[in-house]
């Protein structure tokens, strides 16, 4: 009896050092099998749990749009003495609604899912993968400017890692074209852990506090003209070799659930994130109007032909 | 028979609960069921299948979040595992034995995991340890409880 006892415990020793032991080597495997491994896990055990997840979140977000549709409400009872701010928030649904109508294709709309875990808070769970057309490098946006990129892609989602990881980089320029230099997130304390610093200007190029920073396309892993963010200051330090501004991004990824993933094809975006002018709007009505009368005239044609044939 | 299938029962019921009311919650301190669903099946099981459990969950954990793959399965192996030998010395049905247990459960993942992540700066890994993992030990404790409570758990451990 003592010597089952005994043969038991050492069974539980070894079955508990297997355990230790798979777990290091799980965290100490390379990136890429350590995605393929979790993405095989995700694909098949995972999935109806993934389910569960995405609509916890959609009831959570019930709860949150359910505040802000009173929000709405209240708005709209003060309209004519708001109606100003009644405007410039249809402009920014408008430049939001836009952007997916200014791509037009070479992009897949998607959500993200954050997990309130306590690791990977550089990380969202992004529910398109390879099926929709989605590979590794894809961009991530939301209609107000860049996010990340997408680092693992299984069938139905991929992972995307978010521009706050201190790895995230990014190829940049001022928005005018004239200064370049590379993004990465400024690792600093407090509130300054959510900003972004562009690097490695050069000493000759200055740019003034809010000036727009966008993707400059050099690398190819991002399109060109993607929104990053505003300069908010030189920090260069005494003594450095190139400048280093401080940037305030253009978004946060806590507050994104619903993503863009630009495909490979996307070269050039610049025009994508600039607001159609008023008689570039006026153009495409009279276009529309045009088309529709045309369209009218083609349908009515035929009858008057009939009746005036002798 | 009939109690080993509500043991699985309750710990798959846990499993979805950790996807799906946790997120609904979306808070910083938060209930972590898969701590409990580990420590409800290592009461009752051998040390060497407490850690095989905590290891298969762990895994799962891990599959959400790639770039800690592994710190998930090694901090649920080893809790799984102690809190096994362990049992023998601190159960019955004493509520606040039990809410303990849950809570040191949960605060021991917690370290095992954050260090073995290997994400955290010094500064952030103490507020984490000393401030949002003990309060949210705090919750996990009281949930455990509920759990035990509502599905009328036996806590007394089997030879």
């Amino acid at each position: 009896m003592a010597r089952a006892t005994r043969s038991g415990t050492r069974v539980d020793k070894v079955v508990l050092a297997a355990c230790l032991v798979a777990s290091l080597l799980a965290l100490v495997l390379p990136a890429s099998a350590r995605q393929s491994v979790a993405g095989d896990i995700r694909e098949t055990l995972v999935g109806p749990l993934i389910a569960l997840q995405v609509q916890a979140e959609r009831a959570r977000g019930a709860f949150v749009a359910r505040d802000i549709s009173a929000a709405r409400l209240d708005s709209l009872v003060l309209r004519n003495a708001e109606l100003r701010d009644m405007e410039l928030e249809n402009v920014r649904l408008r430049a939001l609604l836009g952007l997916g109508a200014r791509l037009r294709t070479g992009f897949v709309a998607a959500e993200a899912l954050h997990r309130p875990e306590l690791g990977d808070a550089h990380t969202v769970l992004v529910t398109a993968g390879a099926r929709a057309g989605v590979v590794e490098r894809s961009a991530v946006v939301a209609p107000e400017g860049l996010i990340g990129t997408v680092i693992g892609v299984e069938q139905e989602s991929s992972i995307a890692l978010l521009w706050t990881h201190p790895e995230f980089r990014v190829s940049a320029m001022s928005a005018d074209g004239r200064v370049f230099g590379i993004i990465g997130p400024h690792l600093g304390r407090g509130a300054g852990r959510f900003l972004l610093e562009l690097q490695g200007v050069a000493f000759r190029d200055s740019l003034a506090a809010g000036t727009e920073i966008r993707s400059s396309g050099l690398g190819s892993v991002f399109p060109r003209g993607i929104p990053i963010g505003t300069v908010v200051s030189d920090i260069t330090t005494p003594g450095g070799y190139a400048r280093t501004y401080l940037v305030r991004p253009v978004v946060m990824p806590a507050d994104v659930t619903v993503v863009m993933v630009l495909l490979p094809a996307t070269a050039n975006l610049e025009s994508a994130w600039k607001a159609p002018a008023a008689d570039s709007l006026q153009r495409a009505i009279g276009r529309a109007a045009d088309s529709l009368a045309r369209a009218a005239r083609r349908d009515t044609v035929p009858g008057d032909s009939t009746r005036r044939r002798p | 028979m009939k109690s080993f299938f509500k043991g699985i029962g309750v710990f798959v019921l846990l499993v979805a609960l950790h996807y799906s009311v946790r997120p609904l919650l979306g808070t910083r301190i938060s209930v972590d069921f898969l701590v409990i669903a580990v420590l409800l099946a290592a009461v009752h099981v051998r040390p060497g299948v407490a850690a095989l459990i905590g290891f298969a969950t762990g895994l799962i954990a891990d599959s959400l979040t790639p770039l800690s793959f592994g710190a998930g399965a090694l901090a649920l192996s080893a809790m799984g595992s102690a809190a096994s030998w362990l049992k023998a010395a601190v159960f019955g049905d004493n509520r606040v034995l039990q809410a303990i247990f849950f809570a040191a459960g949960k605060l021991a993942f917690d370290i095992v995991y954050l260090v073995a992540e290997r994400r955290l700066g010094l500064g952030d890994l103490l507020v984490q340890l000393f401030v949002w993992s003990p309060l949210s030990a705090l919750a996990t404790g009281l949930a455990g409880v509920l759990v035990v409570f509502v599905f009328r758990i036996s806590m007394e451990s089997r030879p």
